[in-house]
């Protein structure tokens, strides 16, 4: 029977491996994910949950641990934060290029230097590139439901590729949200066994990874771009059929909300969107035709669902709660994306960006306020007075 | 949408099916100077060769009454000469053998 | 539904002649001629047989082997970073328990054997082998030592012997002896500080059926367990490829290495030589060496005479000559005989 529950991001994601029945874990302690692992622990340890848990020495031993038990065939979950997701970096191309589904679980928490529990999203954007599957859960139900959905695209034999899972450590991860916990039978109907040709079977012997040659490389990476291009049409299908079964309907990419009369967008992702929903609605209340686009696939990029939702607008802001150092903005990565995807659109918007969020700071309704004037000030003067804003440190 | 010429086809996720009884694709009998002879008459089938050969070059035969050598994969390092408890080894310059020095269709 | 895991039972080899004539590292592959690292794999391929997946961190033994895109692997076997191969070697034989228990795949649990060179067990992959060993997974993890990173061209590696010249410890004006530091010790590490290891053990090349049988032992037993397996590197060292099992020898009758078993606290010895060779008549036929001047042999003379006497390696008992096998004329039990 399905039932409704008050729990944290992280019991959420742990509902979510349970019911996925995955089948080995990989723990190491680091704040604030580790409450997924105390959690999951407590279920193998009682037997509701038959699942081989190997505390790993560290997380870089998490993912390689779970790179082994993925090529055997077995459905595999670990996780980790901040410098934790960082420390395993080595581990995350092979385990893409093997093609192997393995899932993890980020809450996310600002790197180091020095020690901050606090929320940011740089942690994951770091490993982007790496060829994962990545997105971000607004609250605990979305996280619940992405893990089962992300499991779901992984592991079709059209996709075989890992998936980060992401949520804000702190604002999704630790703070109760209702989750609808599905009846067994649901999850069962949705998510079918993993199934993997290329496993470790000593009945059906594979070389699995051999040396190449420089001039065999770039095909093996051709490989893997098409794997990813493939994931959206995967996506599309779960997730309907996720609708389907559970009564959920998620936007496969990019969530609208209020935009198609709207002259200004918040561009977002993760838990801060919940905060921009509050704003649009005062800012609306107020005559401000604002809207929202919540980015829910950072990896693969929704290209088109991204200049579809924008250029119904006349300026947008992009939210960042990640940095990039020294890049064209001197701010966060999104917007690299964003103008990406917007440069060839006849009528472009005009696209500025927020430091919000970073460290962990709050962002408050007063902040998309703040972006609001912004972008009604450079829709009058034709344009943004500048490609980056840090929300807090500004003069005005 | 992308064309992969015949050359640059490569497995999928990198991964080979595993050979059975040798590995073609790796050759080694053309790296050799020198090859390993036996004297039958000398040979007590103590199977040190088959033992000590890192690449599987001796092998006993069905029968078990004699010890085969793999010329095409040979490297000829000689450790089954040096370690041949008999003297039924002993080494032969490559090039005074007329299938001496395997030569392969296309290079690897 | 849960299955019982069952584990294979590998019988005793008693002689060359009683060892399985099927390959699992067959022909084929880009070490150098008289490798023994090589050599050892076909052994312990050999001694696991068919039920086996090996994981094979980046080393001599994953690059060499698997150039390019082919391997001489007859088992199923996967590459693994050279910091990792413990660890990758753990998630193996957890997804094989959980999956034989739910019923998913049917047979005995494989032997999962890591198979790292020394930088992979004890420099950058210490920490994964130590994991492996704490957890209790049952497996086996080997240590091949070719004393060096051999790999990448040569440089140090922490059981590169005092003295090794290396492309990181070249002998100079400031540096007589190149490598100041003396190696660790990869079963001492293992021994005594890992609850879950029953078994460890050390192997040379010099003697294959001493290292099948270990091997077969380290597989029969429940739980995680550890092989030193001495396997010289021509190109590395420095001599003459047809050598390799000469030196092997060698090294264990000038006490430079010694073979052993350590078993649920016991130590017993094999191929103890009834009188050690001085070390310089090991040093003077590799290049590494040639550097040495009397002082350096001294002191690697020392360490060797120190190790000898540690706790646990008595010196002084004396021990029945062993029987020597590889050596004798064995023309009975095979219907093959020629007398």
């Amino acid at each position: 029977m399905a039932k409704e529950v008050m729990i944290s991001g992280c019991a959420a994601s742990a509902q979510a491996a349970k019911a996925a029945k995955v089948e080995v874990i990989c723990s190491y302690p680091i704040r604030p994910y580790t409450a997924v692992m105390m959690e999951l622990a407590k279920l193998v340890a009682n037997g509701e949950l038959d699942a081989e848990f190997i505390h790993g020495e560290g997380e870089h031993a998490q993912l390689s641990v779970v790179y082994g038990a993925s090529a055997c065939g077995a459905r595999t979950f670990t996780g980790s934060s901040g410098v934790g997701v960082t420390y395993a970096y080595e581990v995350y191309s092979p385990i893409a290029g093997a093609r192997l589904p393995v899932q993890m679980m980020i809450a996310d928490r600002t790197l180091d230097p020095p020690g901050d529990f606090g929320s940011e999203h740089t942690d994951a954007f770091c490993v982007r590139d790496m060829g994962w599957i990545m997105g971000w859960a607004e609250e605990p139900q979305e996280a619940f439901d992405n893990h089962l959905i992300n499991y779901r695209v992984g592991e079709d034999p059209r996709i075989y590729l890992p998936q980060f899972v992401c949520q804000d450590g702190y604002f999704v991860s630790h703070i109760p949200g209702k989750v609808v916990l599905p009846d067994q039978s649901q999850v069962d109907e949705f998510l079918p066994p993993l199934k993997m040709d290329h496993r470790l079977d000593p009945k059906k012997p594979i070389s699995h990874g051999p040396q190449i040659r420089p001039d065999q490389g770039d095909a093996l990476e051709l490989a893997r771009a098409m794997a990813m291009n493939e994931v959206p049409k995967v996506a599309k299908e779960a997730i309907d059929d996720f609708a389907r079964i559970f009564g959920r309907k998620y936007s496969p990419f990019v969530e609208e909300y209020m935009l198609d009369d709207a002259d200004l967008a918040i561009f977002i992702q993760g838990a801060h969107a919940a905060t921009a929903r509050a704003a649009i609605q005062k800012l609306r209340k107020q005559g401000v035709k604002i809207g929202m686009a919540k980015l829910r696939f950072v990896r693969p990029w929704p290209t088109e669902a991204v200049a579809e939702a924008l250029s119904k607008v006349k300026a947008v802001a992009v939210v960042e709660t990640q940095t990039s150092y020294g890049g064209a903005t001197r701010g966060g990565g999104l917007m690299f994306e964003v103008c990406t995807s917007l440069y060839d659109v006849p009528k472009r918007p005009l696209v500025t960006s927020f430091m919000a969020g970073l460290g962990g700071e709050v962002v408050k309704v007063e902040d998309f306020e703040y972006m609001a004037k912004h972008l009604t000030k450079a829709i009058q003067d034709g344009k943004v007075c500048k490609k980056v804003h840090w929300i807090g440190f500004e003069p005005d | 949408m992308y064309l992969i010429p015949e050359h640059k086809q490569v497995p999928f996720a990198g991964c080979t099916t595993a050979p059975v009884s040798e590995q073609r694709m790796m050759i080694t009998g053309n790296w050799r100077t020198y090859r390993p002879v036996i004297n039958r008459e000398e040979c007590n089938l103590c199977l040190s060769c088959v033992a000590y050969c890192p690449d599987a070059c001796w092998q006993l035969n069905e029968a078990g009454d004699e010890v085969v050598w793999n010329a095409e994969y040979c490297k000829g390092c000689l450790i089954c000469v040096n370690e041949c408890t008999h003297g039924a080894l002993s080494k032969a310059h490559e090039l005074d053998f007329e299938d001496g020095v395997v030569r392969l269709d296309k290079p690897f | 539904m849960t299955t019982a895991v069952q584990t294979q039972e590998l019988a005793p080899i008693k002689r060359i002649r009683d060892m399985p004539r099927e390959e699992y590292y067959v022909p084929g592959h880009r070490t150098c001629a008289g490798c023994g690292p090589a050599l050892q794999y076909k052994l312990v391929a050999k001694a696991a047989g068919p039920n086996t997946i090996f994981v094979g961190p980046t080393g001599c033994m994953y690059v060499a082997n698997s150039s390019y895109l082919c391997t001489p692997y007859a088992v199923p076997w996967i590459h693994a970073q050279i910091t990792n191969g413990g660890a990758v070697a753990s998630g193996i034989e957890a997804a094989y328990q959980v999956l034989i228990r739910k019923g998913k795949w049917e047979g005995k649990l494989p032997n999962v054997i890591c198979m790292a060179g020394d930088g992979g067990s004890v420099d950058i992959g210490l920490q994964a082998m130590s994991a492996m060993m704490y957890r209790g997974h049952d497996s086996l993890f080997i240590c091949y030592d070719n004393e060096a990173y051999a790999n990448t061209g040569i440089q140090t590696s922490p059981t590169t012997p005092y003295g090794g010249a290396t492309t990181f410890t070249p002998p100079g004006k400031l540096i007589p002896e190149g490598k100041k530091t003396f190696p660790k010790d990869p079963p001492q590490l293992v021994i005594g500080g890992h609850p879950a290891v029953k078994y460890v053990a050390t192997a040379s090349i010099a003697y294959p059926v001493d290292l099948m049988n270990k091997v077969r032992k380290g597989l029969n037993y429940k739980g995680p367990t550890f092989l030193h397996i001495h396997a010289p590197c021509p190109k590395g060292w420095k001599f003459p490829e047809d050598q390799t099992i000469e030196i092997a020898r060698l090294a264990v009758q000038t006490g430079m290495f010694t073979i052993y078993e350590w078993e649920n606290g016991e130590y017993k010895y094999q191929h103890r030589p009834q009188q050690y060779k001085p070390v310089s008549e090991y040093l003077k036929l590799m290049g590494r060496f040639a550097h040495l001047q009397p002082e350096h042999v001294q002191k690697m003379q020392a360490f060797v005479d120190a190790k000898l006497k540690a706790p646990g390696m008595p010196v002084e008992i004396p021990i029945p000559p062993p029987r020597d096998f590889e050596a004798m004329d064995l023309g009975e039990g095979t219907g093959t005989a020629r007398h």
